[in-house]
């Protein structure tokens, strides 16, 4: 095959006449009427017009109008298309109440809630009101971010209307104990199970431990790709694990008197050994990985016969199966016979020390505390609602799983040990320090007792470093 | 002149028409492409079921789950705002990586390999890193809610490589080209319009592509800068449909629909030059 050498060659005599046949381009599209730098002429254009359009989407911060009328912004920390529209919905309803005062409504992905706050706070672009969890309040506290309210409270006549211990876990956040979050509603940790499947197998929902193990290694049926239990191993495994743990083994802190912690209990590793060896013999291989999300669709997909999530998932998982084939039981009682719950963390409204509108700011939250916003609220997304007022609601009847966690809530003999969420390391040693040992555990690497102790270890040391930083 | 473009364009020719007997190339790609359209396939399987059902064919369809987010989520808003981001963005970035790239590969300044040097660097700094700083500067500037601290950002970050590839592409066009114009009359910046930039197509495609998939795709900066429910973009919708305790499968599937069907596009218009700009940006550099 002959090649031409003007090709292979990069002669300086090429080149020029390379830049005359351009030249020549350049005129033959002039005199088509073509503008040769139409592309330059085009982009200018559109980002003349971008610029005009972005220019449009200016700041619009909240404020005061020259008529008086007050704008607040709120923040919702679970943002999404079941909760943005009854949070609108309220939103309205609050509005034509107080005529004076607009919200702006701001949902927040949940996932990236913590780190929108944050970046707000070290920055300078709080809102009015935002909604939080007892999980980072802490963090927002200890950050002088938020505003207390017990003062406004207590003139309001409110913190008698929710039910204490969500008021004690909000103060238990704060070292000073003040009350920094107007809870509206909570969380508990249950066992979700298949009815359709239990009554095939002539089984009741599982009330002890020994019934739950049992009823589990009973329903699954590996060759049918059916599991008695579903474990989650990935992301959010240790609180999980950790109400499981106390709810089996009874003990009713987290620390002893001396502050050592008390997670490697020995009836605590029991309880570890004894879910660890459920892992692929009635639970799915691909369990280690396991965060809710794969765990609820799982169970949605209809081959896990129990499942332990919280009441969180309620919609997904009578959307997916159905009210008729599921329902939802309290964790078993301790070997003790004690029922011991962790509590989920509580959710609720702040208010941000930096608002200019504190007074509007409060009216909204009050407004959202009262009976009727918190029962719509509670009854929508299925959770527990924080007023007492709303907890004898006929709803509260008809909704079994939350009727079941309020009752295993509210049972005189009921033990609530509260997890630590007031120690700043807590977020960091659950999620990224021992969720991978746990994962470890399952796979067989590591002994059960090996991760409590490293567990415990860590706990007791971040307690110590607290104790000794609020003076203990 | 006609006889040497030809062969330059048969060879390809011949070797798609071999490879195409070929099992050991094609079976390879042909699992390569499976692995990479399963997930496609089970995103629009997701987008168009109807919730609760289990079906792996596409039997009985709805659109509810695209209606759930493009009217409940607000998915209209954030596809225009992602939209404007994006092509401002990409134009942003455009000039400033021809201009930028043009000094880099034209003149020969002091400190021009440090410069360089720097340039690559800022590539190891993630963008978390800066977040509090840009925040800082754009609340000053009354920038935070405003779009334009979307493109700043995007631009930001996007620029440095943008160059580093736009230099290089020019540095590959002779000089002699553009001399020869100065010859026949022209200004070094008619000369830089006529002969260079209609040469640099391909590069301007893949320093573009780049610029406006990398801002469409941008979720963290979209939600710190903004603070306001109609100034967020396509990322920060999609990620309300993973709730603190629920997923909405098929709303996240519908939203991914939405967001990826540009992104396609874009690469389905743009393809040929984009391997072209990134191979002689890259290679020959």
């Amino acid at each position: 095959m002959s090649t031409c050498p003007v090709m292979t060659t990069n002669t300086s005599k090429t080149k020029h006449i390379k830049g005359a046949i351009m030249l020549e381009r350049q005129g033959r599209q002039l005199r088509r009427g073509r503008h040769p730098y139409r592309p330059l002429v085009l982009g200018t254009a559109l980002a003349m017009a971008s610029g005009l359009l972005l220019a449009g989407c200016g700041d619009d911060d909240s404020g005061t109008g020259s008529d008086g009328k007050e704008t607040i912004t709120f923040w919702d920390n679970n943002g999404g298309p079941d909760r943005t529209p009854l949070w609108q919905g309220l939103i309205a309803d609050f509005q034509s109440a107080n005529p004076k005062i607009t919200v702006k409504y701001v949902g927040i992905p949940a996932a990236s809630v913590q780190q929108k706050y944050d970046t707000a706070v070290a920055a300078g672009g709080t809102p009015d009101v935002a909604g939080a969890t007892t999980s980072y309040l802490g963090g927002l506290v200890a950050q002088q971010a938020l505003e207390p309210l017990d003062d406004r409270a207590k003139t309001a006549g409110l913190e008698s209307k929710i039910v204490p211990s969500f008021v004690d876990s909000v103060r238990k956040v704060a070292t000073d104990a003040k009350l920094y979050e107007i809870p509206t509603s909570a969380n508990l940790d249950v066992l979700w199970y298949r009815k359709d499947l239990f009554d095939q197998a002539k089984l009741k929902a599982p009330a002890t431990w020994n019934d739950f193990f049992t009823d589990v290694s009973k329903l699954t049926d590996a060759q049918k790709n059916q599991y008695g239990f579903t474990i989650r191993g990935g992301a959010g495994s240790i609180f999980q694990l950790l109400t499981e743990m106390y709810s089996y083994s009874g003990v009713n802190s987290f620390f002893d008197t001396s502050g050592k912690s008390t997670i490697n209990d020995p009836k605590n590793v029991e309880l570890i050994q004894k879910i660890a060896a459920l892992y692929k013999k009635d639970t799915p291989a691909a369990d280690v990985n396991n965060d809710f999300t794969k765990m609820v669709a799982q169970f949605g997909g209809g081959s896990i016969a129990i499942m332990h999530h919280n009441l969180g998932s309620s919609a997904n998982n009578v959307k997916a199966l159905g009210a008729d084939k599921v329902a939802a039981v309290p964790l078993p009682v301790a070997v003790s016979g004690t029922r011991t719950i962790v509590p989920n963390p509580v959710d609720g409204l702040v208010m941000f020390k930096a608002s200019k509108h504190k007074d509007a700011a409060w009216k909204f939250i009050e407004f959202i505390s009262q009976k009727s916003s918190n029962s719509t609220w509670n009854k929508t997304v299925g959770q527990i609602p924080a007023n007492t007022e709303v907890t004898s609601e006929s709803w509260v009847q008809d909704q079994q799983p939350v009727r079941d966690a309020l009752a295993a809530i509210n049972e005189s003999g009921t033990v609530s040990v509260q997890a630590p969420y007031y120690l700043p390391e807590f977020s960091a040693i659950t999620k990224t320090d021992m969720g991978p040992l746990f994962q470890k555990v399952l796979l067989g690497t590591m002994t059960a007792q090996e991760f409590a102790d490293t567990f415990a270890t860590k706990m007791t040391e971040a307690q110590a470093k607290y104790t000794k930083r609020v003076g203990g | 002149m006609n006889a040497m473009i030809s062969t330059v364009r048969r060879r390809p020719r011949r070797w798609r028409f071999e490879a195409r007997n070929r099992p050991e190339v094609l079976f390879p790609l042909a699992l390569y492409l499976l692995f990479t359209l399963i997930p496609f396939y089970w995103m629009l399987v997701f987008a168009f079921r109807p919730t609760g059902s289990n079906a792996i064919l596409p039997t009985d369809l709805t659109l509810d789950h695209f209606r759930t987010v493009w009217t409940g989520l607000g998915f209209g808003i954030f596809f225009r705002n992602s939209l404007l981001v994006g092509v401002a963005t990409l134009l942003v970035v455009s000039v400033f990586a021809l201009s930028g790239g043009y000094a880099l590969a034209r003149y020969n300044f002091g400190g021009r390999k440090v410069f360089l040097l720097a340039l690559l660097c800022t590539q190891f700094i993630p963008g978390a890193m800066m977040l509090i700083p840009l925040f800082e500067i754009f609340r000053q500037l009354h920038l935070v809610n405003n779009l334009w601290a979307l493109v700043i950002a995007e631009t930001t970050f996007q620029l440095p490589l943008s160059l580093i590839l736009m230099s290089g592409f020019i540095r590959n066009i002779p000089i002699d080209l553009e001399e020869a114009a100065w010859v026949d009359g022209c200004s070094r910046f008619r000369g830089f319009l006529a002969i260079v930039l209609p040469l640099l197509r391909p590069a301007l495609v893949a320093v573009g592509s780049f610029a406006f998939i990398g801002s469409w795709n941008n979720f963290l900066f979209a939600l710190m800068f903004m603070s306001n429910q109609s100034k967020f973009t396509i990322p920060v919708g999609l990620s309300y449909t993973l709730g603190e305790f629920d997923v909405d499968f098929g709303a996240l599937a519908a939203g991914g629909v939405v967001a990826a069907v540009p992104v396609v596009l874009v690469f389905a218009v743009v393809q040929r030059y984009l391997v072209t700009g990134l191979s002689a940006g890259a290679v020959k550099g």
